[in-house]
């Protein structure tokens, strides 16, 4: 069951303009998080925003010793922009963790899995390689962004996965390939390497083309999907993807981390 | 003190005037352990069809100042699902539980109430005639007071339950269509369905809303609905209301109630915050302890209302 609670603002920080992550206190949320978990976010009480804003749990970690969870934010519009301006000790109702989490409980030493970024959907990302480098699994990082700012956090994925394991593409060269995320992905399964399973998230010309990829190379996946939520927990049905039954299926109730073959992308 | 906060719709007996609005709280059971689900005066379920409903394609929501816009086109488990699966549990949870259901024709609605039945652990039947969010659906009828006529009376043959009629406020004259409903045999109206709107992302040029057209709902649309409440009450004053349309606080209940509603339905607020259903009948019966209310039925329908005088003009 998700706990709603209010969890106090620990620190903001703010990478760019439009980027930042929030660090708020752990809860009870903290000790039930799994990789690919969200939680819903009320970013003050007025009227716009009016609903929570869902983010993926980025990291359980801690700040000044204190436990917490840290979300990753992309500024996009009134929701997001609000986050930013928390001040520290501010409580936020925050309700979670929510959602199917990226399936990991088969994976172990001798696994080796691809995880593939694109722009903000680095921040499911983010524990998931904390957990994996826990358990000794192999774990690539491919994470494309328009530019070297656009990427986010690489220091902890190189101290998670080690730094010969990440792997960037930009649109402009100005870190890693020139080009996109999924040529790197192209690259090394061209050469022959295997992986048990490709996890991702970003925006979704990315799925699609993961998509893609997955079917010829028979790949199995989990995606974390996004979409716009106003509940977050299965109820206002407002959240759907087409699936591959004919029916659709909730992001938030159902996924968000669902294989690519639940999916009917020519519905997307 | 202690506060009496049961009320009584015609045939239907609450413990509170505290529901939830279909479509905002799922078949009940999603929001155990955020509500007390038997604590609430009832509990309108998802739109109910005779068989499940996929809905619209997405994007089936946005956000707008005050509110949201929805299209989610009915998708629901079906009839049958419901029955066997959800009610049971729903019932075991102590739950005063209305069914909605609606139809594309009068035949569906009636296929509905057969499945139904007189099972006992439905409280209610809530036709929704008003779903603005589908091409065919039950719009038709609550657009047109005659359609609507003729859809209520086969309805109140099909089924003995206690019958409501969830009106639209897209209608253009409510009133007309409230009293269609009772002359044709309903027993409680429920208003306000949501208002027809539209969001543009003017990058794309598009609707927001792959449907086009969404069903405004939240705090934006509350003193109309509040309106409508009113202008239902003083042309029907013996005929109950469920008074609904952005409702979130204690005061706004209050609102609803003052204006002539019976009992109230709390909608898109809970997905904003899941508990704030369980939290209202707590602090109705906390107001109205602090206001020397001992029954909370006796506030309804207490609107002051002063005479509209005629405009005058300035000499010449
Ligand atoms: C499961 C899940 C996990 C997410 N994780 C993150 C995360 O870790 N970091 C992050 O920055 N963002 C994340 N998002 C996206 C985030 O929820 C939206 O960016 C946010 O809701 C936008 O709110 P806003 O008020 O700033 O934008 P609005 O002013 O509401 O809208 C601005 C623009 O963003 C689009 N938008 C609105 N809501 C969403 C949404 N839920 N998903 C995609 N686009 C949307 C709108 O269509 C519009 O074009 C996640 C979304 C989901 C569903
Ligand atoms: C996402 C959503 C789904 C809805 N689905 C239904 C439905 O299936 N049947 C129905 O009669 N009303 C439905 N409604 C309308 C609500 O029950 C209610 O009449 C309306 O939203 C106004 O109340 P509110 O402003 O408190 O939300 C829905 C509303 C929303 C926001
Ligand atoms: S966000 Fe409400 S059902 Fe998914």
């Amino acid at each position: 069951m998700p706990v709603n609670e209010e969890l106090r603002v620990l620190k903001t920080l703010s990478y760019d303009a439009t980027h930042y992550s929030l660090f708020v206190q752990a809860g009870s949320i903290g000790a039930l998080t799994r990789p690919g978990h969200f939680a819903m976010l009320q970013a003050g009480d007025g009227l716009r925003p009016y609903l929570r804003r869902a983010f993926s749990i980025a990291d359980v970690t801690t700040v000044a010793g204190v436990p917490a969870l840290e979300f990753v934010v992309k500024v996009v519009g009134v929701g997001t922009a609000a986050l930013a301006h928390f001040a520290e000790g501010t409580p936020l109702p925050v309700l979670g963790p929510l959602g199917v989490p990226f399936p990991i409980d088969d994976l172990g030493r001798d696994d080796r899995v691809a995880l593939v970024a694109g722009g903000i959907g680095l921040a499911p990302l983010v524990l998931l390689s904390r957990v994996l480098a826990a358990r000794g699994v192999t774990a690539e990082l491919f994470y494309g962004g328009r530019n070297e700012k656009d990427v986010l956090k690489r220091a902890d994925f190189e101290r998670f996965l080690g730094a010969h394991r990440c792997a960037y593409a930009t649109d402009d060269g100005s870190l890693g390939r020139k080009g996109l995320v999924t040529e790197l992905l192209q690259r090394e399964l061209s050469a022959g390497k295997t992986y048990k399973r490709l996890y991702a998230c970003g925006p979704v010309p990315l799925f699609r083309a993961l998509a893609r990829i997955a079917d010829e190379a028979d790949l199995e996946t989990s995606f974390a999907l996004e979409s716009e939520m106003a509940c977050g927990f299965g109820v206002c049905l407002g959240c759907v993807v087409p699936a591959r039954d004919g029916r659709f299926a909730t992001v938030c109730k159902e996924g968000p981390c669902l294989p690519h073959t639940a999916i009917d992308w020519s519905r997307v | 003190m202690s506060v009496d906060l049961a009320v009584r719709l015609g045939p239907l007996a609450l413990r509170n005037p505290i529901a939830t609005a279909s479509g905002t709280f799922g078949y009940g059971l999603e929001f155990e352990g955020y509500v007390d689900l038997g604590g609430l005066g009832a509990i309108s379920v998802k739109g109910l069809s005779r068989r499940p409903c996929h809905g619209n394609p997405p994007p089936r929501i946005c956000e707008v100042d005050a509110g949201m816009l929805n299209a989610i086109g009915l998708q629901n488990i079906g009839i049958d699902t419901f029955l066997g699966e959800r009610l049971p549990l729903l019932h075991a949870k102590g739950a005063t539980v209305i069914a909605n259901i609606w139809g594309d024709t009068e035949d569906e609605y009636v296929e509905v109430l057969e499945r139904i039945g007189d099972d006992a652990r439905v409280a209610a039947i809530e036709l929704n005639v008003s779903c603005p969010n589908v091409v065919k659906g039950g719009m038709v009828f609550g657009n047109d007071p005659v359609a609507l006529a003729a859809l209520v009376k086969r309805c109140r043959v099909a089924t003995k339950l206690p019958l409501v009629v969830k009106l639209s406020p897209n209608s253009g004259d409510i009133v007309a269509a409230a009293r269609a409903a009772v002359d044709s045999g309903a027993d409680i109206l429920s208003l306000i369905n949501t208002l027809v709107g539209l969001a543009i992302d003017l990058e794309r040029r598009e609707p927001k809303i792959g449907f086009t057209t969404g069903g405004l709902s939240g705090p934006a649309i509350r003193p109309i609905a509040l309106r409508m409440v009113w202008e239902v009450r003083r042309a029907l004053p013996n005929v109950p209301l469920f008074g609904m349309g952005g409702i979130e606080t204690v005061e706004n209940v209050l609102e609803f109630l003052v204006a002539g509603a019976t009992a109230v339905q709390v909608g898109t607020a809970n997905f904003r915050d899941p508990f704030v259903s369980g939290r209202l009948v707590k602090e109705l019966a906390a107001w109205c302890d602090r206001h020397g209310v001992d029954r909370v039925a006796d506030l309804v329908g207490t609107l002051k209302t002063r005479p509209r005088p005629e405009h005058t003009f300035a000499k010449a």
